[in-house]
């Protein structure tokens, strides 16, 4: 997560152009070596403990190593061992940038060194992010002040890119929130009520819904139709199950989430405590409107 | 292979059909669907299936609501329930209602293949 916000610094510090951060972040993805494939390679895993492991990341919120240290897979002292033979992502990104041309190993070191310290970030946040580290990348990153439910907010959007890299994929940048307006056409929207009323809405362009739907289904869809809806819809469904869990074990506060819908006109402009959420993925943008 | 009729009900076209390959996969050739808890009921009256995968959030008629309707009319009736959201508190409520067992989705087809082996014993 820490190298999606720190594309974000760089495009931010026109250090490098978005067509030139977004080849780099896809091309990364068949560079970097998941934990899994270490920990195969290292002998400490089989192939199907691994899918275990990934299988149970998906129902709780908590990071690869930690799942797999918790199902008996593997030590936390394996756990680091590992990760120190690979690369923090946000260091296989200047390489690639620089590899590329787009930038000076100078440029990259000063650009990471000043991102570090305006957001009070040591080596080892960078390397390794922790639920506390992507909190304060999203409150530095986004100025949710103004609304009542900033710590759910936090929360959720801390949660949202989180989910984002393990359901669809890591190669986006995460844009400034924008002010809602007007009216949203196509879009897949979920509610929250209980302890918290809100609602989340997925807006892009169909080419755009159908390789999101087709990324988190892990099957090429080509048409903008019902089963795409049902899958983006899932996404949806599953992140917002994810942020209900993590509310309640955390405060008490027992969330319930209704059945997910597909608006094809959708008037924004009266939600309260709203803002936009553009996320820039190599595919297209995917706008997450959030009210809570 | 399995001599169970095993239906799946949940309202996303989506997780019916990754439902439907997990409990093909476990080995079950008699699968039924349903969209929403009324239909399920519906089915369930007209069906009659061993084993019923129930999902909770759904439009029309919750998966609890459904679940109680069913129990009500057949105390024997096998329904897992799947949710999303896997707190103590939905956990609770549909153990008290009655439900077999409980799934936090996303489904992994080993859980689905588990109760699928305790429901043929």
């Amino acid at each position: 997560m820490f190298t999606q916000f720190f594309g974000n610094y760089l495009l931010h510090q026109q250090l490098v152009s978005p067509e030139h951060l977004s080849e780099v972040l896809q091309s990364m993805k068949s560079t970097r070596l998941k934990l899994g494939v270490l920990a195969i390679n290292a002998g400490l895993m089989t192939a199907a403990q691994v899918e275990k492991a990934h299988d149970e990341q998906q129902r709780v919120d908590k990071r690869i190593g930690d799942v797999m240290v918790d199902m008996g897979f593997l030590t936390k002292d394996q756990v680091e061992n590992l990760l120190r033979t690979q690369p923090a992502g946000h260091l296989l990104l200047g390489q690639a940038l620089v590899d590329n041309g787009y930038m000076t190993t100078t440029q990259f070191e000063q650009a990471l060194n000043s991102y570090k310290q305006e957001n009070s970030l040591s080596d080892a946040d960078s390397a390794n992010v922790s639920d506390d580290t992507a909190r304060k990348l999203v409150t530095h990153f986004y100025n949710f002040s103004a609304g009542s439910n900033t710590s759910y907010m936090t929360g959720y959007v801390s949660l949202l890119f989180k989910n984002l890299i393990r359901f669809i994929g890591d190669d986006f940048t995460p844009m400034d929130a924008r002010a809602v307006s007007g009216t949203l056409s196509d879009c897949i929207a979920q509610r929250i009520e209980g302890g918290l009323s809100a609602i989340t809405i997925i807006d892009a362009d169909a080419s755009t819904m159908i390789e999101f739907a087709s990324r988190f289904a892990k099957e090429q869809l080509t048409d903008a139709d019902e089963y795409t809806q049902a899958c983006v819809s899932e996404f949806i469904n599953l992140h917002n199950g994810l942020f209900a869990v993590n509310v309640s074990n955390d405060t008490g506060v027992e969330l319930k989430l209704e059945p997910q819908c597909y608006y094809d006109n959708l008037d924004i402009s009266e939600l309260s405590n709203a803002c936009v959420i553009p996320v820039c993925f190599s595919f297209g943008t995917v706008n997450f409107i959030i009210s809570m | 292979m399995s001599a169970l009729k095993v239906m799946v009900c949940d309202d996303s076209m989506f997780v019916r059909k990754k439902m439907k390959d997990a409990v093909a996969a476990a080995g079950v050739t008699e699968i039924i669907e349903a969209a929403d808890g009324q239909q399920a009921i519906d089915k369930y009256k007209a069906e009659k299936p061993d084993l019923v995968f129930m999902d909770i959030i759904m439009p029309v008629k919750s998966g609890v609501e459904a679940l109680t309707e069913i129990k009500s009319f057949d105390s024997s009736a096998k329904i897992v329930m799947a949710s999303s959201v896997g707190t103590q508190e939905n956990l609770k409520e549909a153990i008290l209602a009655g439900a077999y067992d409980f799934l936090q989705k996303p489904i992994a087809n080993d859980d689905v293949a588990k109760i699928i082996s305790k429901a043929s014993k």
